[in-house]
């Protein structure tokens, strides 16, 4: 499961990724409730990744500003039917209940502030990393970095970008200073830089194995069944997404 | 959404229509075998030996990624005879025709054969090689893939990077392990969305228009190694490992034709470079 946060500033709240489904979304919106009756005025998605969007429905009457990053809501587009296809058959029709596609409202692209009052909200849109439509979140007054799933601790990073634009962002990431950061999947908080380097030596072990076999004249088929496995005891869920994991990779970096 | 539904169903009618060979597996519902049906619109009341060993079909079982299914055929090297072609269908597919690929004088004999690309695979289907061996007879291998939405849901993980380079080839070749084995590996790389006609632009809600790999010919030293027709059931960035017959200088000449009617060619880096 992914994380879910808000932020509670004077005059509003605003909610950071949703869940996986409309009845997530809603027990989160209790949870909200039980804090604060302060208006929920922003609903920011961090990518389009069901996970994090498929509670947005659950905010409707609060008819909030729903915020992502200027690409997603082509990514989820393009991907809507079948990610409902997938979610319904996966969840079954009762948790399914009351999902539906809500796009951005709220387009970024690039750096865009929301003040909760008193609090402000700095948004900045990433290049194609995890995703191509990544936005990671700084809650200014506590000097928290909400990093979505440009973070995963504990469950197997997953690919769905590029592998290099990911490993250069992680880069950058791990020079910034923040109080803590909150990955996607994981812990509520880390501390940099030490949060990112598992994740990093993930993502690393791929490009240098898939790398290595590329230039033995392998298959991709044979990166599958050998490419970054020296991983496997490391993360939750391996062996549900490495090998789609490195299938994405030995494609981006065979073009090298 | 109803409104993207009928577009995609309205494009996939079209799609059908203009396909190289018209199949109607599209209606069919995903328990119906349409293997029957397929089988006679492709090749007629000819009789297609079913696993005997003359080809064999490498393709995962569940699919990692639908739009990105690695696929391999093999020849055994018992296998003497020439090639004569070699069909790939996957069942369920809007067009279930993947590739139909005819060998010529350089495909080579003597050694294990054998032919790789990756394929989009719309839902759970059948994925079937069909050999033509030179005396005329077809053989078959068939294998069961779960997967679904590589076609009607594909998309490019990053659109924007997709058409960068389109065109772009990377054309090599490997020589075997051993002197004495007269078949040599080739490798073809095209930057292409081959993009299927099912995907909306949710910018301008309009669909986008399909443009795929269409024609692919393989030549080595002049001489062809295989002729292929192909369509969007194969992947974005189509990609194609095949054998190839010893010749003098076993350099490649690669041209491949898309449905916009542009025209890529490609030479061989020499071998080890």
């Amino acid at each position: 499961m992914a994380n879910a946060c808000f932020v509670v500033g004077n005059e509003s709240v605003a909610v950071i990724d949703t869940l996986g489904s409309a009845v997530a979304g809603s027990k989160l919106r209790d949870a909200i409730r039980t804090v604060t009756n302060k208006p929920i005025r922003y609903v920011i998605n961090t990518h389009m990744h069901p996970d994090h969007v498929f509670g947005n429905a659950a905010f409707k009457e609060d008819n909030p500003v729903y915020v992502g990053h200027h690409k997603l809501a082509r990514g989820l587009a393009s991907r809507a039917e079948r990610y409902l296809a997938i979610n319904k058959q996966m969840l079954g029709d009762k948790a399914f209940q009351g999902i539906e596609i809500i796009l951005p409202t709220l387009a970024v692209n690039g750096t865009e502030t929301l003040d909760l009052g008193g609090r402000s909200l700095v948004l900045e849109t990433q290049p194609t990393a995890h995703t191509d439509n990544d936005m990671t979140i700084t809650d200014t007054a506590t000097d928290t970095l909400f990093l979505g799933d440009l973070l995963f601790s504990v469950h197997v990073p997953t690919l769905d970008g590029s592998i290099k634009g990911w490993l250069a962002l992680l880069d950058d990431l791990s020079r910034k200073q923040a109080a803590r950061v909150v990955p996607g999947h994981g812990p509520k908080a880390m501390e940099l830089p030490g949060a990112l380097e598992p994740e990093q030596r993930y993502l690393a072990a791929i490009v240098s194995d898939v790398r290595r076999l590329i230039k033995e004249g392998k298959t991709l088929e044979d990166a599958t069944r050998v490419a970054g496995f020296s991983e496997r005891d490391a993360w939750k869920l391996f062996d549900q997404y490495h090998v789609r994991n490195v299938t994405a990779a030995f494609a981006e970096l065979e073009w090298e | 959404m109803p409104a993207l539904r009928s577009l995609v169903y309205l494009r996939r009618v079209a799609a059908l229509a203009t396909a190289a060979f018209v199949l109607l597996a599209p209606a069919a519902k995903a328990e119906e075998d349409v293997w029957p049906e397929l089988r006679q619109q492709t090749f007629g009341d000819r009789a297609i030996k079913a696993e005997d060993g003359v080809v064999v079909l490498e393709i995962p079982g569940t699919a990692e990624d639908a739009s990105l299914v690695p696929l391999t055929v093999r020849v055994p090297p018992s296998v003497t005879q020439n090639l004569k072609s070699l069909t790939l269908i996957v069942d369920k597919n809007p067009d279930p025709l993947v590739a139909a690929l005819s060998f010529g004088p350089a495909a080579g004999s003597g050694g294990e054969r054998s032919f790789s690309t990756r394929v989009r695979i719309d839902s759970f289907s059948h994925v079937r090689a069909v050999l033509e061996t030179e005396d005329g007879t077809l053989h078959m291998a068939t294998k069961f893939v779960a997967a679904a939405g590589g076609c009607g849901a594909m998309q490019a993980k990053d659109p924007d990077a997709e058409t960068v380079d389109l065109g772009k080839m990377i054309v090599k070749t490997f020589p075997p392990a051993l002197d004495s084995n007269p078949i040599w590996s080739g490798l073809v790389m095209i930057k292409h969305p081959n993009s299927n006609g099912m995907q909306l632009n949710v910018n301008t809600a309009d669909i986008i228009p399909a443009r795929f790999v269409k024609e692919v010919t393989v030549k080595r030293d002049g001489e062809i190694v295989f002729q292929m027709q192909s369509t969007f059931s194969i992947s974005t960035n189509p990609n194609f490992r095949f054998t190839f017959g010893r010749g003098a200088d076993n350099s490649l000449d690669v041209a491949i034709k898309d449905t916009d009617g542009a025209v890529f060619t490609a030479q061989s880096t020499p071998s080890g470079s």
